[in-house]
């Protein structure tokens, strides 16, 4: 029996993509160091394309110099996965945690991510599931409402879930969302016909499921935490 | 607890490594560990053999990766260290890094990875090898574990989850 499992939360608001990446970057140095208890990066992005280790640009439709003329950036990273959009009203959640002190693999840890994002989709009645072999994600229908993308170093996990909540989904016509054609993206907006609230209260309860699913006994929150950054968090 | 207890003796009794959950199905349980190789807290191992150690990741490693669909691997002629990374594996939407249990300069990669990254799953300790080096420290093979060692580490890994 392991001992009690601390996770420390850090609610940024809107945080730019690279200053994330520099943050979690720290962070994974200082975890493995044992500096820092496991911690849970919860956010937002201004309109950002991600690419993967893979490289996958092909699935970029739109000339990368286009893409100032939308209004986004677009990032290469060390993380699996394809190429994905980030925007304002899809909340992720970056977790800086040690996978060997809570014994778990890589499969597992994504199978929790995506478990996470179907728990919080249930709370409003939205019954998602997880991919078929080969689609880590979460779907509703033919539909993905969630992403995952995942980096691990020396058993320590950075980047992570993105839940669409209701993005601005004409981003993801520029782009072959994960690399898989004919497949729609959703968002809770419009699968669910309950009202939602606050989308501070959505990042809550994603962040309560996460940490209910890892088995975490006390969750620290840390409000306004400081970043290396100019954009003010916008409510 | 009883019944982890229960299932290593029974584990013990029949002379096989059980490297998993024991609490699971243990039709489920068993990761391959062969004898005569040493193996790093990573999951790596190494095959020594003359002046060159071969190195690859272990069945434990690939059961939990899930299915590797793309490899990185570095060029012949360039160095490793112990304990850093020299390449990493993606599997469901997860980069991991891989690190060297040694120290030594690369001789050889498996190029055929690139091409059939899954090998690594089916043969973790043969067709799946990552690659090869002169050890520049043959010392370092011993403060790595051997196969009852790891065998034991594994269990004890899963168990805490």
């Amino acid at each position: 029996m392991r001992g009690p499992l601390k996770l420390e939360v850090w609610k940024m608001g809107f945080v730019n993509y690279l200053d994330a990446l520099k943050l979690q970057e720290k962070l994974v140095s200082d975890r493995k160091l044992c500096r820092i208890p496991d911690t849970l990066l919860s956010l937002q992005h201004p309109p950002t394309y991600t690419l993967g280790k893979r490289r996958t640009d092909h699935n970029l439709l739109i000339p990368a110099s286009e893409l100032k003329n939308i209004g986004a950036e677009l990032h290469y990273t060390q993380r699996g996965g394809d190429i994905t959009f980030h925007g304002p009203h899809q909340a992720i959640l970056y977790p800086i945690i040690s996978l060997r002190e809570i014994g778990l693999g890589a499969r597992n840890y994504v199978e929790k991510l995506e478990s996470t994002m179907i728990e919080l989709s249930s709370l409003y009645g939205v019954k998602a599931c997880a991919g078929q072999k080969g689609e880590t994600g979460v779907w509703v229908g033919e539909r993905k409402i969630g992403a995952i993308g995942v980096r691990i170093s020396h058993g320590i996990t950075s980047h992570g879930l993105a839940f669409n909540i209701d993005p601005e989904l004409k981003y993801f016509k520029h782009i072959v969302p994960c690399g898989i054609t004919d497949k729609e993206v959703t968002s809770l907006r419009r699968e669910t016909s309950t009202m939602l609230p606050s989308e501070e209260v959505i990042h809550e309860q994603l962040i309560s499921c996460f940490a209910r699913l890892f088995g975490y006994n006390t969750v620290v929150w840390k409000e306004n935490p400081s970043i290396l950054s100019d954009h003010e968090e916008i409510a | 607890m009883a019944l982890r207890m229960w299932a290593s003796s029974t584990a013990n009794a029949l002379k096989i490594s059980c490297a998993s959950k024991p609490y699971l199905s243990l039709s489920r349980c068993f990761s391959t560990v062969l004898d005569g190789l040493k193996y790093a807290e990573s999951h790596e191992w190494v095959k020594h053999e003359g002046s060159v150690a071969t190195i690859g990741i272990t069945d434990h490693a690939q059961d939990h990766l899930g299915e590797v669909v793309f490899v990185e691997l570095p060029e012949p002629g360039g160095s490793v260290s112990k304990g850093k990374g020299f390449g990493a594996v993606e599997s469901v939407k997860a980069t991991s890094d891989i690190n060297s249990p040694i120290s030594g300069e690369i001789v050889e990669v498996n190029s055929k990875l690139s091409e059939a990254p899954g090998m690594i799953n089916s043969s973790p300790y043969e067709e799946g090898w990552m690659i090869k080096v002169k050890p520049s420290s043959p010392s370092e093979l011993e403060s790595l574990m051997g196969s009852k060692e790891y065998t034991k580490f594994c269990e004890e890994e899963d168990a805490s989850h």
